[in-house]
């Protein structure tokens, strides 16, 4: 049994379909890479897995337990920690109590909170340095980091992870994906949904590209390359012709 | 190609709407109005009599709330006050200095005129729970005033005014009086029947349900609600008026805070926007708690409160929307809706010959150097663009680069903070979205703007009201078959990307030389892509409309854009010829897996 | 000459003590409105009869009690009143969910208004009732001040402070100021989103009813005198920006002591109509209000 399953899902906002039969399953200690254009689906989808949106249909499965259209923090809270694209953080809040409310979505309990700050602490010394400093005031890639710290502590089962890429200096993703990688591997499951796949490629196992709401193509990660290029290929020449 | 036509043009069109019932409300509601207004006096009972005509004088100002609350989406709680200054301005002009009664009658509509303007003027600037603080205050404050200023109103006391000759037989025992109360909510309700049925109530209606909408057809959603607030308080002035001679005297009792109160709940319990609503509301919650609770006055407030309360949260949509939406289900599982197809339409553009613009024509619409901030972010930068009339132009890059911000700045939505614009040989730089909506360029949105409030077909018709050119003959005969396969059509039905078709339609019948499309293809269906494509180059090619494309299908904007432009991080980076860009690696990037990092 | 300018000065600070008095009581409904305006984007219109509540709990079991019986009671009044307003709030973000109608929350706080104001109505009249509370007189700059003027002012602080320490320090305070932030994220978090609503609607109420309780004696307590509270809280919290509490520590006294002076000068009778014209001429030339951050303007 996959620690993530999602069967035939269907989702959009409103009555607006936006991705339409969508099933993809992840294991933990995995990393999911889903790539795609804008306006594909991407978002929706994790949306739609997260409890944002209401599936139309199609089931949603965490660690065997059907999570499908709960709401968001009621799914958090049984261990699938969604962390939204744009490095949203509470802007007013310090850097520190930013952290502190990661713990609502997990066991509130301050032994494992000092233990997962401490974690955090060494793999981004950013975020102790400016533990008192308000979250606006920190750039694009530090407020990803404490997106994706918050997320830590509520030491989720399953990580789904939307654009981490988006307003993060280049330099600052190596760090952040290894980050992922590692903490993945501690038996997390997680997927990324990401525009920029070449980077992000060689840290994840197996890709998804999502084109108009369905599922394109489906590769373990290091064949991406090759068939993308195949792909496009044939749609480049079919658009000439349209 | 899909060439299906629409077979069931054919079909008669029904002779009442089934879109609402609307005009069965109206006729039932002013059979009970007559009813009420008349037969008392008929026999001869003079408590009823009298008990009705105030009754049908508070169903009259009801009505007219329920006209501003939803067909105006304004929010009053001070409907009290306007009728007591109609009330007060006769009695003040005619009881006290002894004018006489027309120039009372005058002096009672200026009053209530006046009095509309507090709340109007507010409404120019602010809407939702700001205009209920402040029309409840007026509601508190009124009575307070009209006790201290006794000079004029003659304080606790009260003005007594009793006009004997009004409640004279008039016909079969009735009298004037009654003819009057009785005629003054069944006008009401005409003019809110009508209303709806008019090119001002439809953009009153659009500007309450969707200011952005509103503004992108040159409508001034501020003006419109202060105008509903001035026409509702005229209105309700005017029932002030009849208000004298049905109670004889005026005090500041009549026109406490309650009074309102209960004007509000009555459209809320009867059923918010349901023509019939006010006549069920005021007979729930005022006339049958009167009669039920005549020794036991002081229970009143607790009914109509725990009323509303009640019916907020189990039937918002009152007595009669609850009633009518049980009805409109029923129909609902009779027949499938008729699908909203453009074949007609792009059959006809088919049809027109060429347009004769060229590409090396002027341009319509130039922008140069135009920059957009939002605090230190730098959402638009020096960003040059033309349009040529005929082109297509399409918009992309990634999310946050700028392209919606750039689309904003175009209709007017929001202001560069530099750079220059101009429209149709104007530099409209610091003109307003409805002013450039009236120059001739309309958009759609992402989410697509449609009303269920509205049929179909008027939803659709929304566009022609904003229409200032004429209308080309082929299109008329189209538009009746459109108006009658779809005028009792409900939006709600419609498919996502029926909707979006329904916009573009919107946007066309407007008659725009320019025509801005928010990522339009989104949620479309590979069929429904194709009708669209089809669409844009017609109308280019035939029209000569000039198209600002945003859109995130990158193969769609390939397949039918004259021109591309690509931004990033609010600057252009590339733009030309679709062929020649395909190689750029600027565009390269905006592919899946194209994507590399750059430094 | 001296003796008219002290008596003069006695008029001052008379009125601006009385203004700043009555305007921090608006100042502690615009707060109560803040919090739940913030977790929700609800203004409760029911908030002044709530304070009222706390008025008439101070008129019922404690008149003229001492100290020892009245800080216990104000307890559990306060307490109480809290739990009546997060019922309240419960029944209000009920409908929200399903109803295609947003503003239903503007006619179930109104209507619940109507509703205790008719209750008080019932068991007490409509006369106002004199309530009397343990704090002495006290002289201000030669000037004998009811011990509830003091109490009133007082209270703003101290409300003021505790909301700050509440929403800055304690988990629960993080986390309802989360969801005014960013709703969105807050949920991505795993906050409870419907219950700390809840708990922001029954903190309001413990504001609202604790400070209705304390200041009993310098209000006239009857049933309609909610809506005059309710009316003026707004538009001190319309004047300080809504949603800023710093705000209105400013808002409230300004909106206080205009009242008192056109008390003095016009009419009592025109005090409200004074409020108006300032909540009408701030919502026409700065709808923002005086300390509000604009918005960014979402198309």
């Amino acid at each position: 049994m996959s620690m993530l399953d999602v069967k035939d899902l269907t989702a959009g906002y409103g009555d607006i379909p936006v991705v339409r039969q969508i099933s993809l399953a992840v294991e933990p200690g995995e990393i999911l890479l889903i790539g795609g254009e804008n306006g594909a689906g991407k978002s929706t989808l994790l949306r739609a897995i997260s409890g944002f949106n209401t599936p139309a249909s199609g089931t949603v499965m965490l660690d065997g337990v059907d999570v499908t259209g709960q709401p968001p923090e009621q799914t958090a809270k049984q261990g699938l920690r969604l962390v939204l694209d744009n490095h949203r953080v509470f802007p007013e809040l310090s850097v520190h109590d930013n952290l502190r409310l990661g713990q609502a979505a997990g066991r509130r309990d301050p032994d494992s909170f000092a233990k997962s700050l401490e974690q955090i602490h060494d793999v981004f010394p950013i975020l102790k340095e400016k533990e008192k400093q308000y979250a606006r005031d920190l750039s694009g890639g530090q407020q990803q980091i404490l997106a994706l710290g918050q997320a830590f502590v509520a030491q989720p089962k399953v990580l789904l992870c939307d654009e981490p890429s988006m307003g993060v200096a280049q330099m600052l993703l190596p760090p952040i994906l290894s980050f992922l990688r590692k903490w993945a591997e501690s038996g997390t499951a997680v997927v990324i949904v990401e525009q920029h796949l070449k980077i992000t490629q060689p840290y994840t196992d197996r890709a998804i590209i999502i084109s108009r709401g369905e599922v394109a193509l489906e590769c373990p990660s290091q064949e991406l390359d090759a068939r993308l290029a195949d792909y496009n290929a044939t749609r480049m020449a079919s658009a000439s012709h349209g | 190609m899909n060439t299906q036509t629409i077979t069931s043009s054919a079909q008669p069109r029904p002779e009442t709407s089934s879109f609402d019932s609307d005009t069965q409300q109206l006729w039932l509601a002013s059979g009970l109005l007559l009813i009420t207004g008349i037969v008392p006096a008929l026999f001869g009972n003079a408590y009823w009599e009298h008990s009705f005509q105030l009754m049908n004088i508070y169903i009259a100002v009801t009505v007219l709330q329920n006209w501003l609350f939803v067909d105006a989406g304004q929010k009053s709680f001070g409907q009290g006050v306007l009728l007591g200054l109609g009330a007060y301005g006769l009695a003040v002009a005619s009881g006290v200095f002894d004018q006489p009664i027309a120039v009372g009658l005058f002096w009672g509509i200026v009053a209530s005129a006046a009095g509309g303007l507090l709340f109007a003027l507010p409404a120019l600037r602010v809407q939702g729970f700001h205009l209920g603080f402040v029309t409840l205050s007026a509601a508190v404050v009124f009575p307070q005033l009209l006790l201290q200023m006794d000079d004029l109103t003659q304080g606790l006391n009260g003005i007594s005014m009793p006009m004997r000759g009004l409640s004279e037989p008039l016909l079969l025992g009735v009298s004037t009086l009654s003819l009057l109360c009785t005629a003054a909510p069944i006008i009401a309700l005409l003019f809110h029947y009508k209303m709806r049925r008019s090119r001002l109530g439809r953009r009153m209606r659009t500007a309450a349900e969707s200011p952005e909408a509103a503004r992108s057809l040159g409508i001034r959603p501020g003006v419109m609600s202060s105008l509903a607030f001035l026409i509702a308080s005229v209105g309700t002035g005017i029932c002030g008026l009849l208000f004298v001679p049905a109670v004889s005297f005026v005090t500041p009792q009549s026109f406490l805070m309650d009074v309102s109160f209960i004007f509000f709940f009555a459209v809320v319990v009867g059923g918010r926007g349901q023509l019939l609503g006010p006549v069920v509301g005021i007979w729930a919650v005022f006339t049958i708690p009167n009669i039920l609770l005549v020794d036991l006055a002081h229970y009143k407030p607790l009914v109509y409160g725990f009323i509303t309360l009640f019916v907020v949260i189990l039937f918002p949509d009152g007595i009669v929307g609850t009633i009518e939406e049980f009805r409109q289900k029923k129909r609902k599982a009779g027949g499938g809706e008729r699908a909203f197809h453009l074949t007609a339409l792009t059959d006809w553009l088919s049809a027109l010959p060429d347009h004769k613009a060229a590409a090396e024509d002027e341009p319509i619409l130039t922008v140069r150097g135009a920059t957009k901030r939002f605090g230190s972010v730098v959402a638009v930068d020096r960003v040059d663009f033309d349009l040529r009339p005929g082109e297509v132009h399409g918009l992309i890059g990634a999310n946050g680069s700028g392209k919606t911000s750039l689309l904003n700045i175009l209709n007017g939505f929001s202001r560069m903070n530099e750079g220059s614009y101009h429209f149709a040989g104007r530099d409209v730089s610091k003109a307003t979205a409805p002013a450039i909506a009236e120059r001739g360029l309309g958009r759609t949105f992402q989410t697509p703007r449609v009303f269920p409030s509205f049929s179909v077909w008027n939803n659709v018709r929304v566009g022609l009201d904003a229409r200032e050119t004429e209308m080309p003959a082929g299109l008329e005969q189209i538009l009746r078959e459109m108006e009658a396969e779809h005028a009792d059509g409900m939006p709600t039905l419609l498919s996502h990307g029926q909707r979006r078709i329904l916009e573009v339609v919107r946007v066309v019948l407007k008659d725009s030389p320019v025509v801005l499309f928010d990522e339009p293809a989104a949620g479309l269906s590979g069929e429904e892509r194709e009708e669209f494509s089809k669409l844009v180059k017609l109308l280019s090619r035939k029209l000569g409309t000039a198209v600002v494309l945003v859109e995130h299908d990158l193969e769609l904007v390939w397949s039918i854009a004259d021109r591309i432009t690509v931004l990033e991080t609010g600057s252009v980076i590339a733009s030309g010829r679709p062929a020649d860009l395909v190689r750029d690696p600027a565009v390269q990037h905006l592919f899946v897996g194209g994507a590399h990092v750059d430094a | 000459m001296l003796g008219d300018l002290l008596m003069n000065l006695d008029m001052i600070t008379t009125i601006v003590l009385r203004g700043a008095a009555v305007g921090s009581l608006f100042a502690i409904i615009a707060m109560s409105f803040n919090i739940v305006h913030n977790a929700t984007g609800i203004l409760n219109f029911a908030q002044g009869t709530i304070f009222l509540l706390g008025a008439f709990g101070a008129f019922l079991f404690a008149n003229r009690a001492g100290f020892a019986v009245w800080i216990p009671m104000l307890v559990v009044v306060s307490l109480v009143i809290g739990l009546f307003t997060a019922a309240q709030g419960w029944l209000t973000l009920k409908p929200l969910r399903s109803s295609v109608e947003q503003n239903s929350w503007i006619i179930s706080t109104v209507s619940v208004s109507v509703i205790i104001a008719a209750v008080l109505t019932l068991n007490f009249g409509v006369f106002g009732n004199m309530v009397h509370g343990p704090v002495p007189r006290v002289s201000i700059m030669g000037v004998r001040t009811p011990g509830a003027f003091l109490l009133a002012i007082g209270s703003m602080f101290a409300w003021y402070f505790i909301l700050r320490w509440f929403l800055r320090r304690t988990f629960q305070g993080l986390a309802i100021s989360a969801l005014s932030q960013d709703f969105e994220a807050a949920r991505a978090a795993g906050l409870d989103v419907r219950k700390l609503q809840l708990l922001a609607f029954g903190i309001s109420g413990v504001i609202a009813g604790s400070v209705g309780f304390m200041v009993a004696p310098m209000i006239s307590v009857s049933p309609d005198a909610g809506l005059r509270y309710v009316l003026n809280g707004f538009v001190a919290a319309v004047v300080g920006g809504i949603g800023n509490n710093t705000g209105t520590l400013i808002g409230g006294p300004l909106v206080g002591i205009v009242a008192a002076v056109t008390a003095f000068y016009i009419g009592g009778a025109y005090q409200d109509l004074a409020s108006l014209l300032v909540l009408v001429l701030i919502l026409m030339f700065l709808p923002q209000g005086l300390f509000g951050r604009a918005a960014a303007r979402k198309v």
